[in-house]
C-alpha cells in the first residue's frame, strides 16, 4: 500500500508543479507580445492607483527634483516609487519595454501562489485535526478531500484576471502579495510577518486595514475550526458516555481530547500590535524622508489616502463609484462618500460576530466586499479573492449558483471591453452601456459573497447534525 | 531646577529674537536699494492700437509694424502683449485679404504667418488696458493675456490711435486720460512691475498724454506737442486708405537698418526725428529717467538682449544631487529674497515653541522632534530610502527567527 500512496503523492506533486511552470511560461509568452497586448490601457486593469505608466511618470518627476505627486498622475507610495521606478527606466535592447517590471510582477505572482498553497496546507491540516477531535470519522477521512492549497494556488495562477493584471503592468500583484503575506503570517502564528504584511498592505492601498479583525482572530483563536458549540457538545456527549469506573484516566482523556483552543490567547495579539507599531514607524520614517522636500507626510497622506477616499478621479473603471459621483451634487458629495465607505465598515462587525470561528474565511469575505466597494477597483483585486475562494473548496462544495456565477464572470469579462469600445471608440454607445456591465459585475460579486457565506454556515450546521443525533440517541 | 531652565530659555529666546530682527532689517535694506541693485533680466512690449473702422487702417499698420520690429530684434511672443481694436486684415473692404501693408510698394506683409494677437476687437478697452498694466486681472484670465513683468523688466509701451489734449480715444467710444495713465504707472512702480519703462505715443497732441507722470524710471516720447496734429505719411491708392503715420514711418526707417547686435543709442533715435518731415515736433521727456540717453542702446527697449552669466559646471537633468547643490549655491549668492527668510523664521519659532512645550508634554514629543531633526539632516534621500528598503528583508528574517 505504501509505495502506491507514495507514487500517487509524487504524481500529484508533479502535476501541480507542471501547471505552475506552464502558467509562468504562458505569462512570459504574453509579455513578449507587442506592447503587452495593450492590456495596460484597459480601464479594468489599470486604475489611477495601480497603473505602471503613472508610476513611471511619478519617477520621472522625482528625477527632475519635483514632487512625484505634482500633476495628479501618481498616487501611490513613495517606497514603491523607489522600488519600481528605476526599473521602469531601464531599457534592454531588443526586448519589450518594461520587461524588468513584468518579471517582477511574474515573480510576485509565483510567490503569491506559493504562499496561498502554504496557507491552504496549514488550514487543511488544522481543520482535519479539529475534525478528528470531534470524532467525525466520516468527514475527516473522506477520500475526496481535495488539497485545497494546491487548488487555490492553481486557481490563482490560471485565473485570467490574474494573468491580465500581471501582463497588463498593474501593481496589484504587489498589493496582493502584501495581503497574502499577512494572512500566511497570521496562520503560522508569526506575529512580525503578519504585522509587516498588514502594515505594507495598508500603506499601499488603504482598504486592507479592515483585515485587522481577521488578523486578531487568527492570532488569538487560531485558524478555521468548526464552531465552538460543537466542541462543548462533544465534551458533554463524551462525559455522558463514560461509565463512572475509569473516571480518573477517562477524565484526562476527555480533557486532552477537547484541548481545542477556545480561549482567546492575548500574547500573540499583543506581539502583533507591538510589531505593527514598529513596522509602521519604520515605514513612516522612510516615507517621511522620501517626501520631506515635497511637503512632508501630510502632503503625502492628502495625495494618496485623500485621493483614494475622496474619489477625485472619475475615469471609468469596473466599479460603481465613478458613475455615481459624476452626477451627484457637490452638496451631497461628502455624504455619499461616507455612505459608500461606511458600507464596507458596518459589514465588518456582524460578519466578525458570525464568522469568528473561521477567520480566514472572514478575511476572504472582507477582501471581496472591499474590492467591490473600493474607490478604484480593478480585476487584480478580484484575482485575489477568487484565489482565496479556492482555499475553501471543501467546505463550499455545495455552494448554490456556482455555475451561474462562473458564466456571469465570463460574460462580464467579455462584454465589458466591448461596451467600452462601443462607448469610447465607436461612439455608438454611451456610458450607460459600460456602467451596465459594471453593475452586473457588482451584482455577481454580491451573489458570490452571500452564497459563499451561506454555504459555509450550512456546512457548519451539517457538522452539528451527527453530534445532535448522537446526543439524541443517548437521551 | 525649573526656574534655572526657564532663565536659560529666556536668554536663548532674546538672542534669537534679536537675530530675527537683524534678519528683517537686512532684508528690508536689500529691498530699498531699488533699480540700481536689481538686474535687467527681461524685456516686455505692450503694443496698443486703439481705433476701429476701416479708415483707421494706418493705426493697425503702425502697431503691426512695431510688432514685427520688436520680434525681429528678439522679444518673443510670450513677452509681447498685442492689442488690436479692429480686424483690418480680414475686413470685407480689404482688397488684399489677410494682408496688411505699411507702404504702398506692398513689400512687407505685416500680417504674415506669425502674428499673435492677445486682445482683439472689443476686448481692447480702457479697463483691460489698465488691467494689463497694473496686473489686476480676474482669476480666469489666461497667462498669455497678462503682463507678467517683474522688477528686472524693461517695458516698451507703444500706443497709437486718435488723441487730443490729455486724452487718448479708445474704440471711438471711451477715452484714456493722462492722469489715468499716470496712476497706472505709479501703481506699476509701487508693485515693482518694471525697472525701466519707455512710452511711445503716436497720436495728435501726444506729448500731453504723459504730462501727469511722476514715477522714476520712465522715459516718454510723443509724436506731437500740445496744439499740433500728427499726420499720416502717404495714401495707398490701391488699398484706398492711408497706410502709415509719419512718426511711426520714420521710426521704422531707423530700425530697418538695425539688427539685434547694433549698439545705436536712444539719443540717435530721438534725434533722427526731423520736425519738418514729421510736420510736428517729436517731444520726449527725460526728467524721470536717470540714465543718460547716449549710454542706453535702443535694444534696451526694442529688442531683447540678455546678460549672460557663464558657468563652468555642467547642467544635467538626471543627477538630482548636483541640482540640489546648485540651488543652495544660487540662494547664497544672490541677494536673498524675502521668501527664503520667511521660510527660516517659522522653523526658528517652532524651535522656540518646542523648547517651551518640551517640559510640559514629555518624552513622546521629544522623540518625535529628534526623529524630525534627524530626518532633516539626511541629504542623500534616494540612497537612504533604498538602504531602508533593502534592510527590511534581514530585519524580517531576524524577527521571524526570534519569535519562532
Amino acid at each position: 500500500m505504501e509505495p502506491k500512496e507514495q507514487s500517487k503523492e509524487k504524481k500529484e506533486k508533479l502535476w501541480f508543479w507542471n501547471w505552475v511552470i506552464a502558467s509562468v511560461i504562458f505569462r512570459l509568452v504574453l509579455i513578449y507580445f507587442p506592447k503587452n497586448l495593450n492590456l495596460a490601457s484597459r480601464p479594468e486593469v489599470s486604475t489611477p492607483l495601480t497603473s505602471l505608466r503613472r508610476l513611471a511618470e511619478g519617477y520621472w518627476l522625482k528625477q527632475l527634483s519635483m514632487s512625484p505627486y505634482a500633476g495628479s498622475m501618481y498616487h501611490g507610495s513613495p517606497l514603491l516609487l523607489s522600488l519600481l521606478g528605476p526599473l521602469t527606466v531601464k531599457r534592454i535592447e531588443g526586448q519589450p519595454d518594461h520587461l524588468l517590471c513584468s518579471l517582477v510582477f511574474v515573480i510576485a505572482d509565483i510567490v503569491n501562489a506559493m504562499l496561498i498553497r502554504a496557507t491552504g496546507q496549514n488550514l487543511q491540516m488544522e481543520y482535519t485535526r479539529s475534525l478528528k477531535l470531534l470524532d467525525h470519522v466520516k468527514l475527516s477521512e473522506k477520500p475526496e478531500i481535495i488539497p485545497s492549497g494546491d487548488i487555490a494556488a492553481l486557481v490563482y495562477l490560471w485565473n485570467p484576471f490574474t494573468i491580465v493584471a500581471c501582463v497588463g503592468l498593474s501593481t496589484s500583484p504587489i498589493e496582493n502579495l502584501a495581503i497574502i503575506l499577512s494572512l500566511y503570517g497570521a496562520c503560522k502564528r508569526q506575529a512580525p510577518l503578519a504585522a509587516f504584511g498588514w502594515v505594507i498592505a495598508t500603506h499601499l492601498s488603504l482598504y486592507p486595514a479592515i483585515l485587522i479583525i481577521p488578523m486578531i482572530l487568527l492570532l488569538g483563536y487560531g485558524t478555521d475550526t468548526p464552531p465552538r458549540k460543537l466542541f462543548l457538545q462533544r465534551r458533554n456527549v463524551e462525559v455522558g458516555d463514560n461509565p463512572p469506573n475509569d473516571r480518573c484516566c477517562e477524565r484526562e482523556e476527555v480533557v486532552h481530547r477537547s484541548e481545542v483552543p477556545h480561549v482567546f490567547s492575548w500574547r500573540p495579539v499583543i506581539h502583533f500590535f507591538c510589531w505593527t507599531s514598529l513596522w509602521s514607524v519604520y515605514v513612516l520614517v522612510l516615507c517621511g524622508i522620501s517626501v520631506k522636500q515635497y511637503g512632508g507626510l501630510w502632503e503625502l497622506f492628502k495625495r494618496t489616502y485623500g485621493f483614494m477616499l475622496t474619489v477625485q478621479d472619475l475615469s471609468p473603471n469596473i466599479g460603481v463609484l465613478w458613475y455615481f459621483f459624476a452626477e451627484v451634487f457637490d452638496f451631497f458629495r461628502n455624504f455619499f462618500l461616507i455612505v459608500f465607505h461606511g458600507n464596507i465598515l458596518f459589514m465588518m462587525l456582524p460578519l466578525a460576530i458570525r464568522l469568528k470561528h473561521r477567520p480566514c474565511f472572514l478575511a476572504f469575505v472582507y477582501i471581496a466586499i472591499s474590492s467591490m466597494l473600493k474607490s478604484y477597483p480593478s480585476v487584480g483585486d478580484s484575482a485575489l479573492y477568487l484565489g482565496l475562494l479556492g482555499l475553501f473548496v471543501n467546505e463550499l462544495a455545495d455552494m448554490q449558483f456556482s455555475f451561474f456565477l462562473f458564466c456571469g464572470y465570463v460574460g462580464v469579462s467579455l462584454l465589458s471591453p466591448v461596451m467600452h469600445n462601443l462607448w469610447i471608440w465607436r461612439g455608438t454607445g454611451n456610458a450607460n452601456f459600460y456602467f451596465a456591465t459594471a453593475m452586473a459585475y457588482a451584482c455577481l460579486q454580491i451573489i458570490l459573497v452571500v452564497e459563499s457565506v451561506s454555504a459555509m454556515l450550512n456546512h457548519d450546521r451539517k457538522l452539528r447534525k451527527p453530534l445532535t443525533e448522537l446526543q439524541d440517541g443517548k437521551n | 531646577m525649573r526656574f534655572k531652565m526657564y532663565g536659560s530659555f529666556r536668554c536663548r529666546m532674546v538672542l534669537l529674537l534679536l537675530f530675527l530682527l537683524l534678519d528683517c532689517n537686512f532684508s528690508n535694506c536689500l529691498a530699498d536699494t531699488s533699480s540700481e541693485a536689481t538686474m535687467h533680466t527681461n524685456n516686455w512690449a505692450v503694443l496698443v492700437c486703439t481705433s476701429r473702422f476701416w479708415f483707421n487702417y494706418r493705426h493697425m499698420a503702425n502697431t503691426l509694424s512695431l510688432y514685427r520690429t520688436v520680434k525681429r530684434l528678439g522679444i518673443p511672443d510670450e513677452r509681447i502683449i498685442l492689442m488690436l481694436a479692429d480686424d483690418m486684415a480680414c475686413n470685407a473692404r480689404n482688397k488684399y485679404p489677410a494682408q496688411v501693408f505699411n507702404n504702398e510698394n506692398h513689400k512687407l506683409n505685416l500680417y504674415g504667418d506669425n502674428v499673435e494677437v492677445d486682445y482683439r476687437g472689443y476686448e481692447v478697452t480702457v479697463e483691460n488696458f489698465l488691467r494689463v498694466l497694473t496686473g489686476r486681472h480676474e482669476n480666469a484670465v489666461p497667462r498669455s493675456k497678462r503682463l507678467l513683468s517683474d522688477e528686472g523688466s524693461h517695458i516698451l509701451l507703444y500706443m497709437t490711435g486718435h488723441g487730443g489734449d490729455e486724452f487718448l480715444k479708445f474704440q471711438d467710444s471711451e477715452e484714456l486720460q493722462s492722469h489715468d495713465l499716470a496712476d497706472a504707472v505709479k501703481q506699476m512702480k509701487e508693485k515693482r512691475r518694471f525697472k525701466e519703462l519707455l512710452i511711445m505715443v503716436d497720436t495728435c497732441q501726444a506729448a500731453t498724454l504723459f504730462s501727469q507722470l511722476q514715477s522714476p524710471g520712465v522715459l516718454t516720447i510723443g509724436s506731437s506737442m500740445k496744439g499740433e496734429n500728427s499726420y499720416s505719411h502717404h495714401l495707398d491708392s490701391d488699398v484706398g486708405v492711408s497706410v502709415v503715420d509719419r512718426f511711426t514711418f520714420y521710426t521704422l526707417g531707423f530700425f530697418e537698418r538695425l539688427n539685434m547686435y547694433n549698439n545705436d543709442s536712444l539719443i540717435s533715435l530721438f534725434s533722427s526725428y526731423n520736425p519738418s518731415m514729421l510736420m510736428s515736433t517729436a517731444y520726449y521727456r527725460t526728467d524721470l529717467y536717470q540714465r543718460h540717453l547716449e549710454e542706453v542702446p535702443v535694444t534696451n527697449f526694442f529688442g531683447s538682449v540678455m546678460e549672460m552669466i557663464h558657468t563652468d559646471s555642467a547642467y544635467s537633468l538626471l543627477s538630482r544631487k548636483e541640482s540640489f547643490r546648485v540651488e543652495i549655491k544660487m540662494s547664497a549668492d544672490k541677494s536673498v529674497p524675502d521668501k527664503k527668510r520667511l521660510m527660516d523664521n517659522p522653523s526658528r519659532l517652532d524651535q522656540i515653541s518646542e523648547l517651551n512645550i518640551e517640559d510640559q508634554h514629555g518624552a513622546l514629543k521629544r522623540i518625535w522632534s529628534t526623529i524630525q531633526k534627524e530626518m532633516e539632516k539626511v541629504e542623500d534621500v534616494d540612497a537612504f530610502v533604498s538602504y531602508g528598503l533593502v534592510l527590511i528583508v534581514p530585519l524580517l528574517t531576524v524577527s521571524m527567527w526570534l519569535t519562532w
